[in-house]
Order: structure tokens, then sequence, then C-alpha cells
């Protein structure tokens, strides 16, 4: 009860952000956006057909009240059909985000599982040469740009110049097995540049707990090192830990696949948003971007939760 | 006299190290040879591009004089691209676009976010706050790619519209950092003694607490050029980041294409180039990092 309480406060404290993220997007996407006026009339359109289709596309009304109407929609989920391929918002994104989730889970998953691996031994050798070594590695993986990695393993997986095991581009998915042929490229391309920053960022703060007090004493207990990685330092250092992939997963969601998408040419949500804001498809736009600011309002209030459920400390109020 | 003033006047030279966080930090910092290192290579790529600004070198980037797709010779070292245009030459030139944007960004973000995250340091628990920590909230939740191909298509393809992007969204984290620094600097003492001989508070903000959060800045600013450089390349794939002259990711965006026949030059030198630019700011940024932590300072 307590938990559906503050769900419901977090969710109202959370409509200030919500009006923001639209409001900022909608100025920018949808206001100073691209004018689909003449796109949509033919050569030497009358003054009468022009003032026409602005009234359809609604360029005429002011400003606040097509922030407003943009809202309402918002709120009843209802988004009408996509300026240029005439098919309902609903069914386009229904359609790329299974693709964008298929595409990008496996390689977050992985990057954040190694990264928090690989930041434990790191710090459990402090100073050794094994923490030189994946410090080392994590520095040039920070300093290696996403679309070189992505290039570097096409050309070593995907192409006759390499191994030539994967297919070099597309999204033609039916079967788990075409699935993992498609899908292993970009995994790995992501993991490697997320290793990077993910295990500086968890070692960082695994280096932190392990220097406090308890561990000491735990040691001088004798505890095993898995334990004492486990139980006494990782537990406690799970609220940093869980904040930075929670605040990812909205981002993940949206545009952390764009690159990938438009690199490999899949129809991920990323792209498909991508081509709205090329194309001035506003009823896309206004679609993506108020999800995205709902499911990071969501996103903030299940962190919160979650805190509590790892720390019992934390106090929902 | 003047041995005593001369004695007066050196004492403190000599102890300035161990005086100061600069000092101590200058200190530490030289002896840290990665940092040392990149902080070397950093500067030869800024001689380089400073050669390309005063037109010394890299002039002939848009010169088509080669054959297609020219191998690496003495004429061409880098050999030649798929219209052929010199690639050491495009790559040399592509300094001086890094480091234009590289600067303007760190230099306006760090600006930004300093006077931003002061604010809102300062008034903490105020409207003023308040705003400050909205306005960053909604930046940072709004996808960052798709923020910057908005922002392109709002200014109507302008050129600036990456810089402009970049500079409004990168400045929350350093913002987010100088507002916790600032909280903790104004209960200080001299906080309070300005307060009390009524100096103005703009001025004791900007004059007597921001000068305290320079290392926060420092590294902020050293961060915040890695990202924008780092940025540029996917923004210029994706068309929207260098629109005139050229950039490595101009260059590796036009190489996807050329990969796939089987011609490495242009992708190879461009990410070689942009890659050890990118590692060397990264030792520089994290020597100084170390340099500047107030809390190792005070160890050593």
């Amino acid at each position: 009860m307590d938990v559906l309480k503050y769900a419901i406060r977090k969710l109202v404290g959370g409509i200030p952000l919500i009006l923001g993220v639209t409001f900022v997007s909608f100025l920018l996407m949808v206001y100073f956006g691209p004018d689909l006026t003449f796109e949509m009339l033919g050569k030497n359109p009358t003054p009468e057909q022009i003032a026409e289709v602005r009234k359809e596309l609604g360029y005429d009304r002011p400003f606040l009240v097509r922030y407003a109407e943009y809202l309402k929609e918002l709120a009843t989920l209802d988004f009408g059909l996509s300026d240029s391929s005439g098919e309902p918002v609903s069914a386009m994104l229904l359609r790329s985000i299974p693709i964008s989730l298929a595409l990008v889970t496996p390689g977050f998953i992985l990057g954040n599982l190694l990264g928090v691996l690989l930041a434990l031994v790191a710090a459990y050798h402090r100073s050794g040469w094994i923490d030189k070594a994946i410090m080392g590695f994590s520095v040039v993986g920070m300093s290696i740009s996403f679309l070189i990695v992505i290039i570097a393993f096409q050309i070593l997986l995907s192409s006759s110049y390499g191994l030539n095991l994967f297919p070099v581009r597309g999204w033609n998915v039916h079967s788990l097995y075409d699935y993992v042929m498609y899908v292993t490229v970009p995994t790995l391309a992501s993991v490697f540049v997320a290793l990077g920053y993910n295990t500086r960022f968890y070692r960082a703060v695994i280096v932190e707990e392990m220097t406090r007090d308890h561990v000491r004493t735990a040691r001088a207990f004798g505890i095993r090192p898995g334990k004492l990685l486990y139980k006494h330092i990782l537990k406690n250092s799970a609220i940093p830990i869980i904040t930075r992939i929670m605040f990812s997963i909205p981002l993940v969601i949206v545009s952390g696949s764009l690159l990938i998408e438009s690199y490999f040419g899949i129809p991920g949500v990323g792209k498909v948003t991508f081509d709205a804001i090329t194309t001035g498809d506003q009823p896309v736009l206004k679609a993506v971007v108020g999800l995205t600011a709902v499911l990071f309002v969501i996103t903030l209030l299940l962190t919160d939760i979650m805190y509590r459920a790892v720390d019992p400390r934390v106090s929902l109020k | 006299m003047s041995a005593v003033t001369d004695k007066m006047m050196d004492v403190p030279a000599v102890n300035e190290h161990h005086e100061s966080i600069w000092g101590k930090a200058l200190y530490k910092f030289r002896r840290d040879r990665t940092g040392m290192l990149g902080l070397g290579i950093v500067l030869v790529y800024f001689a380089a591009a400073l050669g390309v600004w005063f037109g010394i070198w890299g002039t002939e980037w848009s010169d088509v004089e080669g054959p297609k797709w020219g191998a690496m010779s003495a004429e061409h070292w880098f050999g030649t691209n798929i219209i052929g245009q010199d690639i050491f030459q495009r790559s040399l030139y592509s300094t001086k676009t890094a480091f234009e944007i590289g600067l303007i960004v760190a230099v306006l973000s760090t600006l930004l976010g300093a006077l931003l995250g002061a604010l809102a340091g300062f008034f903490s628990g105020t409207w003023i706050d308040a705003v400050i920590l909205w306005l960053k909230g909604v930046l940072d939740s709004i996808p960052f790619y798709l923020f910057v191909a908005a922002v392109a298509f709002a200014l109507k393809g302008n050129p600036w519209a990456m810089h402009v992007a970049m500079v409004s969204t990168f400045w929350t984290t350093t913002g987010r950092l100088v507002r916790g620094e600032v909280i903790k600097l104004r209960n200080f003492e001299f906080v309070e003694a300005s307060r009390a001989i009524g100096v103005p508070q703009l001025t004791i903000i900007f004059r007597h607490i921001v000068p305290n959060t320079f290392h926060i800045l420092l590294v902020q600013a050293t961060i915040v050029f890695v990202a924008a450089i780092k940025s540029e390349v996917i923004l210029s794939f994706l068309g929207l980041g260098v629109q005139d002259g050229v950039s490595w990711g101009l260059m590796i965006s036009e190489s996807t294409m050329e990969v796939l026949a089987g011609f490495f030059n242009n992708f190879a030198w461009a990410s070689i180039f942009l890659f050890v630019l990118v590692m060397a700011f990264n030792m520089f940024s994290d020597a100084l990092q170390d340099a500047l932590d107030p809390k190792k300072v005070a160890e050593s």
C-alpha cells in the first residue's frame, strides 16, 4: 500500500518533467520542424489550396492550441495516421519497438553484466597488473568511436575481407537462427563500446565500497573472496549500479540503437523516429517523444522502488 | 635590507608547490607519465590544427588530383579516396575541424554549466534551483541524436546546429557537479565573511565561489571536448554534422562504401587520427582528474 501511494505521488511529481520534455520536443520537432505544406500540394497551388492544406495539417492554429491538442492525444494514446506512409502510428510503433528491443537487449545485458564482472576483478586486484590491463582496455574501448567499431566488426565478421560469417546488413528474421545471425555483429559492437565506459564506472563504484571499514573487517574474518565480493561489496554498491542501468534504459530503447539501425538498415524505432524527424512526420514524432518522456518518469519511479528492494534502509517517503 | 626582502620573497616561492592546490596538482601531474604523454600528443595535434588554421599545411584537402583509390605512395602518403583526393591532407585538415568543434563546445558548455550550476547551487531550495534542475531533467530525458536532428531541422540546416545541440545538452553534467560543490562552498566562512561586509550576491557567486570550482570545470571541459569530437563522427555519419569542409566523421562515413569494395585507407587513417587524439585526451583528462582531486591532493 505504501508502495502504491508512493508510486502515485511520484507519477504526479513526474508531470512537470513530462510537460517539459514534450514541450521542448514539440517546439523543436513540430513547431520549427519541416513544413509539409508544399509536399502535399501539386505544382502552382492557389492561395486557397495552400490555406486548405495548412488547415488540414493544423499549421494555422496557435502554438498553444496545437500543444494542448498534442497533450490530449498523448493522454488518450491516439496519435492518428503517419503523414508520410498513411499507416496508423500505433501500428508502426508496435512493429518497430519489438525489433529494437530484440536488437539491443542482448548487447545491453551482456555489456552491463561483463562490465560489473570485469570491474569486480579489476577492483579486487587493485593496482596490480590485472587491474591495469583491464583499465587500459577500458580506456581504449572508450576512445574508439562507436561508428569505427561497427565498421571494423562488419569488415572482420561479415565481409569477404574477414571471416564472412554473418549477413552484411538488414533484418530478415523468421527463426531463431536468423535472429542470431543478424543480431551478433551489432551486439558484439555495442558490447565492445559499452564495456569501456561501464567497467570504468563500476570499478570506481566498487573500489569506493571496497575501501570501507566493514570490508576490511570482513577480510580480517577470513571471508572467501567470492562471498566478500558478492555479499559485502557488490550488494552495497547496488544503488549506483542500478541507477546507471535503469537510466540508460529509456535512451537505449529510443536512440541507443539509432546508429546501429541506420548503419545495418534495421527498421527499428530509432530509425523510424529519425526518418520522421527528417521528413517532418509529426504524428510519429509526437508519439515517440511523448512515450519517451512517460517512459522516463516510469523509469524514475521504478528505480526508486528498486532502491528500496535492494536496500531496506531507503524509505519511500 | 635587500637580503631580508629577498628572503621574504624567496621562502614562499620555494614552498609554493606544497601551498596551493594548483601547485600541488601541477607537481603531481608532471610526475604522471601517462598524463604527460597524453598532453604531449594533444599538443602535437593542436600544433597540426594551428598549422592548418594559418594555412601552412593541409591546404590541398579538396584538390582532386590523384587516381581513384590510389595506394599509399611518396606523393600521396595515405593514398587517395574515391574521387582522388589526398587522404593525408584531408586527415590533417580534419584535425582543425575537430579542434574547432571540441574547443567551441567544451568552452561554451563549461561556461553554461558553471553559470547555471552556480546559480542552482547558491540558490538551492528556491525556485531558481527548481527551474534549473527541471531544465536539466528535461534535456537529459530527450534522446541525444534525436535532439540534434530536431535542432538541425529547426535551424534549417544551419552548420552551427550541431554545436548548439551539443552545448545545450553537454552542460548538464558540469552543472550538476558545480551545483553540488557550490552547495558545499556557500556555507564556508569566506562566503559568510563577504556577505557580512556587504558584497553583492552575484559578486559572491562569480568572484568568490565559482573560482573555487575551477578544478571541476577544467576536468569537465576535457571530458566534453572528447565527447564533442566523438559525437561529431556519429552525427556526420547521420548527415547532421559538419556541413562544409571535411572531418574525420565525414571521411569515415564516405568510407562506408569503400570498405565493402576493399579500400581501407580512408577509413583506417581517419580512425587512427581520431583514436589517437581521443585516447591521448582521455589519458590527459584522467591524469588531470587525479592531480586535481582535492582528497588525493590533501594526502600527498
